[in-house]
């Protein structure tokens, strides 16, 4: 943008930051007094000035509370590990999970971690993950049997498709989705934990399922959609 | 919820040592405000959910660069909410405003406690303000609180780009004296 207004010297300076300050500048030009501000202290503290002034207009922003999905996604984004792949934290694949034909699913996730003695009061260390997202009609509870290595995962309700199977996941915080199989939506099953996965298995666990082509993702990263994500908490 | 300046300062410093407890209270605390930001000038309600998940994921990544003593840490997290939604309106191609969405953003009311914890500066800002003239005063307010770029403010008062420019640095600098007194 050319400059008509005929001010120059220390002013234009002022100038500079009070408009980076206020925003009204171009994206060039907004880039280009960002790249001086690493290197001039004087520009710096003239940015401070008119940002410590103006922010006496900061109580004009009406406080409007956010969608708890928002919450949700940046404890995904920060907390599960996932950043690098993409899939996990894409605002489109959270919006086609909220707005899809399948919809949201609801999976309750109880996994017993008790010590395996008769004992029933010994049942005493559980973890639950509450799994919800609106508009699904898909909905399972997985209980985790410490005895035998078994996750017992029992569909309540949904949809099994023709073309399609859900696949089960689970996350370590900061590492790769695995796969924990296939699973149905129309059958318990007792689904064995692989050793990889077992080590690391208990509270804090996130599980996932996701909408794949049939047999699952053929690549062991998944592609589909998440229908149900819950981490394991201990109750 | 009221939220003294110090316990938000607090929260970002337990942020900063990675502290996700920390980082939850100060969403819950803060979100709304900051929501709030994004909405006014992005005026997309879900472009402004996707900026305010890009605002957190900066606060949490930069928490250790608050310094107590700069800013009051609410008007720091304004700030960043504020940086990050202009980057995105100056990033996106031109469009036409959506008129459902800017019913949707109230008018904010301050709340009288803030607004007594604020009279001080917001006195000072409102004077100065006032010194201009009001075309002027609104060109400011516009460009702060709804994002306005000098295209758009041309646009909307009606004059050249270059005019424009001209008009508001004037006042800038009027201001600028004023905001130094």
């Amino acid at each position: 943008m050319s400059d008509e207004s005929n001010i120059s010297g220390p002013d234009e300076d002022r100038l500079i930051a009070a408009e980076y300050a206020l925003g009204v500048l171009p994206s060039a030009e907004r880039d280009a007094v960002r790249a001086r501000l690493k290197s001039e202290p004087a520009l710096q503290s003239e940015l401070r000035f008119w940002r410590q002034r103006l922010s006496s207009l900061d109580t004009e922003f009406a406080e409007t509370p956010a969608p708890a999905a928002v919450w949700s996604r940046i404890e995904q984004r920060l907390f599960t590990g996932q950043a690098r792949t993409g899939w996990w934290n894409s605002l489109a694949l959270w919006r086609s999970v909220a707005a899809g034909a399948f919809a949201v699913a609801a999976v309750a996730v109880a996994i017993n971690v008790t010590t395996p003695r008769p004992d029933p009061r010994a049942f005493a260390a559980e973890l639950v993950a509450a799994l919800h997202a609106e508009g699904s009609n898909v909905s399972f509870v997985a209980l985790y049997n410490q005895t035998s290595g078994e996750l017992r995962v029992t569909p309540l309700s949904g949809e099994q498709f023709t073309d399609k199977d859900y696949e089960l996941w689970a996350i370590e915080d900061g590492g790769p989705a695995k796969s924990m199989g296939v699973i149905a939506a129309n059958a318990r099953q007792d689904v064995k934990i692989s050793k990889d996965i077992l080590v690391d298995f208990g509270e804090g666990t996130t599980l996932a399922v996701t909408l794949e082509t049939k047999g699952g993702s053929p690549t062991g990263v998944a592609q589909g959609p998440i229908v149900a994500v819950g981490k394991a908490t201990q109750i | 919820m009221a939220s003294t300046t110090a316990d938000i300062a607090d929260l970002i410093a337990r942020c900063a040592l990675r502290d996700r407890q920390a980082f939850r209270d100060l969403y819950g605390r803060t979100s709304a405000k900051l929501f709030g930001v994004t909405l006014r000038i992005l005026r997309d309600r879900s472009e402004a959910e996707e900026a305010l998940q890009e605002v957190y994921v900066k606060i949490w990544q930069r928490a250790d660069r608050y310094v107590p003593g700069g800013y009051s840490p609410i008007s720091w997290l304004v700030a960043v909410a504020r940086n990050h939604s202009l980057d995105v309106l100056r990033a996106r191609k031109p469009q036409s405003e959506d008129i459902d969405m800017a019913l949707d953003v109230a008018d904010a009311g301050p709340t009288p406690e803030k607004a007594a914890v604020d009279s001080g500066e917001r006195g000072r800002i409102d004077n100065c303000l006032g010194q201009l003239d009001t075309e002027k005063a609104d060109a400011v307010r516009g460009a702060y609180l709804d994002g306005y770029s000098y295209e758009e403010l041309a646009e909307r008062h009606n004059v050249p780009l270059n005019t424009m420019r001209t008009w508001l640095r004037r006042s800038l600098l009027k201001l600028r004296e004023c905001l130094s007194a």
